[in-house]
């Protein structure tokens, strides 16, 4: 359903994707993984063209827009059937978490406020979120905007969404409400592309997992066998590091 | 101060009082108001990268900046009539003022819009805004409340300014003054008194800043 084909991208000489590919079907949950630098926000700001790739194609549902050359137009209507969840939230400030939702049926796709307010109070609620429908988000916690963010993103009725890293830039106790919530979407058949460092979401919630390394995807399977037996011997190492940082973690944490 | 002196200063009051109302406050309305237009034009022109449009919008910020406004005065109203330009002293002094209020005001609204965070704008295109859409409905609603203050500083200035006018022959508040005065030769309590006339003004310019910031920021 979505297809990133022979994505490149260099900043300056530094060739971050150098031929990326990725295929997504309806209802997957794709994990990205990678060490820090590996390039995987680049690959998502890339296939929102929040970047513009060096090279590259996106198909959706069967058409195909250059990641590199796309015309505005081609890029606001493929725009308008993906989401984006980032890693800071990235919440309207001068809207309320009812408004932020709404905001992209009302202003963008011309839909009338009360219809807009019904999608966008539905998608509040899925989130947990219906209590603070009234707060800005400087009124919010990390967790509670993130999932304002979430609410924005669905009410759009995505063919598919990018998720950023969600949980990273948030406290331990946070994370788990944001990731309950990615995992209902998960489980009511939602497509998604989720950056994380989340080893036990890439486990338990994904269709396939991928890791990048060095710009491109060296590992590309099913959970089960990229944990217990994956193909390349570097994914074996990513997946030992990943272990004891996360040992670590949990240690400082107690400490 | 003798009671000549105040009756003529009770009897001045109303004077100096109707040029404010005829002039200096409708000439601050009528600059700030373009002046404000120009800036937003010429911040966005180089927030959206525009070539050619954006170097020439640092040049105008530049001209404008770094030369004496009195002499702008003196360009466009007794200059330009030596190129076949001849305009009176009202829309001269609106054409200076505002295009000073342009170069100022950019400034702070290309600083205030840039203080938005960017992801702000990332994320309003991934909910399937255009850039103006993005600009006039989240990104530039903010960037006001950040500009705020500042802007009403430059209002605030702007109605000083308006005195300045006084060398173009326009017959405002200071003008007033200075015939009375010529008249009667009480220079000092005349300008004083006009003096008192802009603090009233600008007084309340700055209760109305100090609700609208109380307003703003309930609203964040
Ligand atoms: N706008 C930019 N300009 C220059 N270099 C950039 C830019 N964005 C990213 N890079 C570089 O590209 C590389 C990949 O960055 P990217 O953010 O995609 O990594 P990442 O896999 O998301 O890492 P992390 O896990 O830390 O988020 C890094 O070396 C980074 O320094
Ligand atoms: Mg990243």
């Amino acid at each position: 359903m979505l297809e990133l084909q022979h994505v490149r991208k260099a900043f300056g000489d530094v060739q971050v994707l150098r031929d990326i590919s990725l295929s997504v079907n309806r209802g997957d949950v794709v994990t990205l993984l990678g060490a820090s630098g590996s390039g995987k926000t680049t690959l998502l700001r890339c296939a929102g063209f929040l970047n513009r790739a060096d090279a590259g194609t996106v198909v959706l549902d069967g058409e195909s827009y250059d990641l590199q050359s796309a015309s505005r137009n081609d890029v606001l209507r493929y725009r308008r059937q993906i989401g984006f969840v980032f890693q800071n939230f990235n919440l309207f400030g001068n809207k309320t978490a009812l408004q932020n939702v709404t905001a992209g049926l009302i202003i963008p796709r011309k839909m009338d406020r009360s219809q807009a307010e019904k999608i966008g109070l539905q998608a509040l609620e899925k989130v947990g979120m219906l209590d603070r429908k009234d707060y800005y988000p400087s009124k919010l916690s990390g967790g509670q905007q993130q999932r304002v963010a979430i609410a924005r993103a669905i009410a759009l009725n995505p063919k598919v969404i990018f998720f950023d890293e969600p949980t990273s830039a948030l406290d331990p106790q946070l994370t788990g409400e944001v990731l309950n919530v990615m995992k209902q979407l998960a489980d009511e058949g939602t497509t998604m592309i989720v950056v994380t460092h989340e080893m036990a979401f890439a486990r338990q919630v994904a269709t396939k997992v991928v890791l990048m390394q060095d710009g491109v995807v060296i590992e590309e399977s099913d959970p089960k066998t990229f944990f217990e037996n994956p193909a390349d011997p570097r994914t074996a190492a990513f997946i030992r590091h990943a272990q004891w940082s996360a040992e670590e973690e949990s240690q400082e944490a107690r400490i | 101060m003798d009671e000549r002196i105040v009756a003529e200063l009770i009897d001045a009051f109303p004077k100096l009082i109707r040029p404010a109302f005829m002039m200096t406050i409708p000439l601050t309305a009528l600059s700030f108001s373009i002046g404000l237009i120009l800036a937003l034009i010429t911040a966005l022109v180089q927030i959206a990268k525009i070539p050619v449009l954006r170097q020439l919008a640092r040049f105008y910020i530049w001209i404008i900046r770094c030369t004496p406004m009195i002499v702008q005065l003196f360009v466009v109203y007794f200059g330009l009539p030596n190129v076949g330009i001849r305009l009176s002293s009202f829309p001269s002094a609106v054409l200076v003022f505002s295009v000073s209020v342009g170069a100022y005001c950019s400034e702070t609204i290309r600083a205030a819009i840039e203080s938005v965070p960017a992801g702000q704008l990332d994320a309003a295109y991934c909910t399937g805004f255009t850039f103006p859409q993005a600009m006039f409905r989240i990104i530039i609603p903010q960037a006001c409340s950040m500009a705020f203050p500042p802007l009403s500083n430059s209002l605030i200035g702007l109605v000083k300014d308006t005195s300045l006018a006084y060398s173009v022959a326009l017959v405002e508040v200071l003008a007033t003054a200075q015939r009375i005065a010529a008249r009667t030769y009480d220079y000092f309590w005349l300008y004083l008194e006009a003096a008192f006339v802009y603090l009233i003004i600008c007084s309340v310019l700055t209760i109305i800043q100090r609700r609208a910031e109380k307003f703003l920021e309930r609203r964040r």
